[in-house]
């Protein structure tokens, strides 16, 4: 966790108090985002990140997948400029104590005693629907039901196999106090590759403008740019960072842009000027044949 | 202390606040933070939850700030964060339990192991294990619960514990994840279970675990199966050989071997007027007085064919030999070699005395052979020894068209030879200095390097229902993980990649953060269109 400063605490600025800081949990050096209020929390910035676990629902499919959220490089750079997102804190530590141990068992047994009190209602219920359904009542079959109803209150037990538990996504019990959290440290060009640099200010543009971007390895550029929520919105642009004194080989320049004209999208060429300006531009055919 | 947080976020919500945990319930966000855990009853209720995903519907072009553009996108946010923010609920006994070993980086089974065991995990010490990867996979999958000090871990602990540099990388999970979702068995590679390069080059039988792959690979390299045709196919190359040079004819070799060429064309037609029959030929015999007589007339014969009678033990006449052979003329003989009487009755016992019955086809070949026939050049008959023949032989090479001769004495030569016929494709290989190259060529020499290395062996979704963990037989490929911001790998890096895969193809699986793409690199074979 080199990467955090502990220090550093602006509590109190104007953005902070718009949108709660976003907890990141680095992963093998992946930022990733766990907690449900941090998710939303970054797509209210406007940020998509990718998410790439098991959806609970239906694990083995890759169509939609669920928590953790990986943020992108530049995503985590412009949570860290704006000193939105906040470090949690690294895993719990080890040898929690037997207070915890029996802390854990008493909710588990808790849980299987509410549970099975659930359980005896869920059927008790079910028996009357059944009853009811079956034969209107008859003052035969109501007695029929009071028997019944007591058999069930006497015979029913809840297997402790039956009883459900969660699988909890994100860390339990993760405690949020403004105080304790480590702000990240503010993105800086210093240090990082240019072309890592690069990437970052064209981001940065963008999002500014209010774009939404993700990242377009599959279309051969830096990103694609989505004129809205991509749940919402296909992209219109394929983002290319270039530097401006980078000589760009013509034969690439056409390889993206025909990429481009492929999927209906078109390839913008970005890059940095001196002024932190980002200088676009657009790639078309011509028409002329 | 975050079990502490999670005690007293519970206490609250079994003192009276049941459902305040789901999070899609709750649209009051500002300034509480749920930990995401359910109660009871939710617990309970998300027993018959569907399992159904959303469709997703049409997607807008262009936001126009309309209220019914901004309607479906909450809508899709809020189908969104329910399906993203559901927890996983299963029944308990449904569930394998599981502790983690931090010290060797597994997860141990405490219950047994489900259905997952036929393709997952292995034995230790007599426990059920998992690895790091297994047990992450089968917790996404909600069917393991991992326990570290008899506390359960939740996905992002086993994300933080279990993906390290020592076991596998989040990439490499990614990759591992989205095959096994995909129904592919996945188990690491192991670079000491394959062979080594020597082994390989002694074409050892692997270790007994390996023995599918074995079997296969000894049927493709080992030379037993195809010895024989070759040793028939060689005699009957040699039988060929000795007949034609029996025949002292040859006419299929003319392109290759240069000494057996005995008959360059421009003699032919000095030999045509032989009469088409060697004289040695003797099932018609008075041809035989023709060519003896014919030999005579030549200059330079110093032998007078007419005068030695030259036996002939096929004959059907059987006066030719009364009782056999009389002793040839001594003159004809070396000095001190005397032979004596030789009685042929045996010897005729033993020959085919049946007339050779040839097709019409085959009877113009044996004519067309005939013409070929080298003694009947004048300048052949001229030599009177074998030296004298040989250097005929020498002159005749050297003057043969289209070879200027100085470009054939000394030690580079050019590649062929303009006279010799040849088909174009084997020309075209012929004159083709630079080869075309495998991806395995030379690969053994290459060093090892640690930049690239094969991380998973992944075996086809058809195959699990008769898959052995003990015997897995030859995946279908090897799976290298790198990010789309590392370089392509080199030539070198896919010829070790290669070689160390053996003849199975290695995949590149790129990710680029979310997105994982396959690549890989192939050998191919440029076609060559060529008519022979």
């Amino acid at each position: 966790m080199e990467a955090l400063s502990c220090g550093e605490q602006r509590l109190g600025s104007e953005e902070e108090e718009a949108a709660p800081a976003v907890g990141v949990s680095l992963c093998d050096s992946a930022p990733l985002v766990w907690r449900m209020q941090d998710l939303r929390a970054v797509r209210a910035r406007g940020l998509v990140g990718v998410l790439l676990g098991s959806l609970p629902r239906t694990p083995r499919q890759n169509g939609r997948l669920g928590r953790p959220l990986l943020l992108l490089p530049e995503e985590e750079g412009l949570l860290m400029e704006r000193r939105a997102a906040a470090a949690l804190p690294d895993r719990c530590q080890d040898g929690g104590g037997a207070e915890l141990r029996q802390q854990y068992e008493e909710e588990e047994q808790r849980s299987f005693e509410e549970q099975s009190v659930l359980a005896l209602e869920d059927r008790k219920s079910a028996l009357l629907r059944a009853m009811t359904g079956a034969e209107s009542g008859a003052a035969s079959a109501d007695e029929a039901l009071q028997r019944r109803l007591q058999a069930l209150d006497q015979n029913f037990t809840f297997p402790q196999s039956a009883m459900a538990v969660q699988l909890s996504t994100a860390r339990a019990g993760l405690s949020y106090c403004p105080e304790a959290r480590a702000f990240l440290q503010a993105y800086g060009p210093t240090g990082a590759e240019p072309r890592c640099d690069i990437r970052y200010q064209v981001f940065r543009d963008l999002r500014g403008r209010g774009f939404y971007l993700t990242s377009a390895g599959k279309f051969g550029g830096d990103f694609l740019v989505y004129p809205g929520d991509p749940l919402r919105f296909h992209a219109h642009f394929i983002a290319v960072c270039v530097s401006l004194d980078e000589s760009v080989c013509l034969l690439d320049v056409l390889a993206v842009a025909r990429l481009g004209s492929n999927v209906k999208k078109t390839v913008l060429l970005c890059s940095p000027g001196p002024d932190a300006s980002v200088c676009y531009t657009s790639l078309q055919w011509s028409g002329i044949v | 202390m975050n079990m502490t947080v999670t005690r007293t976020q519970r206490s609250a919500a079994v003192a009276g606040r049941p459902g305040i945990m789901a999070d899609q319930n709750n649209t009051d966000d500002k300034g509480k933070f749920y930990s995401e855990i359910l109660s009871p009853s939710e617990l309970f209720a998300a027993r018959s939850r569907s399992h159904k995903i959303p469709v997703r519907g049409q997607k807008d072009f262009f936001p126009d700030d309309s209220d019914e553009q901004k309607q479906r996108l909450e809508q899709s946010l809020n189908e969104h964060w329910s399906l993203v923010s559901e927890e996983r609920v299963e029944r308990l006994g449904n569930l394998v339990k599981g502790e983690w070993i931090p010290s060797e980086q597994i997860v141990e089974l405490q219950s047994p192991a489900g259905k997952f065991w036929q393709t997952m995990g292995f034995s230790a010490n007599g426990k059920q294990c998992l690895l790091p990867e297994e047990a992450l996979y089968l917790m996404e999958c909600g069917n393991l619960q991992v326990f570290y000090q008899d506390l359960p871990l939740s996905i992002q602990d086993g994300y933080e514990k279990f993906l390290s540099a020592n076991t596998v990388s989040l990439q490499q999970y990614q990759v591992f994840g989205h095959l096994k979702r995909l129904g592919y068995v996945v188990l690491r590679f192991d670079p000491s279970s394959e062979s080594s390069s020597y082994a390989r080059q002694l074409n050892l039988p692997q270790s007994r675990d390996r023995a599918g792959r074995t079997l296969k690979r000894k049927r493709s390299l080992s030379p037993a199966p195809s010895s024989t045709p070759t040793a028939t196919c060689s005699r009957a190359e040699a039988q060929e050989e000795c007949s034609t040079e029996k025949m002292e004819e040859d006419k299929c070799n003319e392109g290759e071997e240069d000494k057996k060429l005995p008959e360059p064309p421009e003699a032919q037609s000095s030999a045509d007027e032989g009469g088409g029959r060697s004289w040695w030929m003797t099932d018609v015999l008075g041809d035989s007085d023709k060519d003896s007589g014919h030999g005579s007339k030549s200059v330079s014969s110093c032998w007078d064919f007419s005068s030695i009678s030259f036996p002939d033990l096929g004959s059907t006449s059987r006066e030719h030999f009364p009782g056999g052979l009389a002793p040839p003329d001594p003159s004809l003989l070396p000095g001190d070699l005397k032979v004596g009487f030789c009685d042929v009755g045996a010897w005729r016992q033993k020959i085919n005395l049946r007339q050779v019955k040839m097709s019409a086809n085959e009877q113009k070949k044996e004519k067309y052979r005939r013409r070929w026939d080298v003694n009947k050049n004048r300048e052949v008959r001229r030599c009177r020894n074998w030296a004298e023949y040989q250097e005929l032989m020498a002159r005749r090479k050297g003057k043969r068209e289209g070879r200027p001769a100085h470009l054939w004495n000394r030690e580079v030569t050019p590649l062929h030879d303009p006279t010799q016929p040849i088909a174009t494709g084997e020309l075209l290989e012929k004159i083709s200095v630079i080869k075309p190259t495998h991806l395995l060529e030379g690969a053994s020499r290459l060093k090892d390097a640690d930049d690239w290395r094969i991380c998973f062996n992944v075996y086809q979704p058809d195959t699990v229902a008769d898959f052995k963990k003990s015997n897995p037989g030859k995946p279908y490929s090897r799976m290298c993980v790198c990010s789309f911001h590392d370089p392509v790998p080199d030539l070198r890096a896919i010829k070790l990649l290669a070689y160390q895969s053996g003849d199975i193809p290695v995949v590149i699986a790129v990710v680029d953060y979310g997105d994982i793409s396959f690549y890989t690199f192939k050998d191919f074979q440029l076609p060559t269109d060529v008519y022979p």
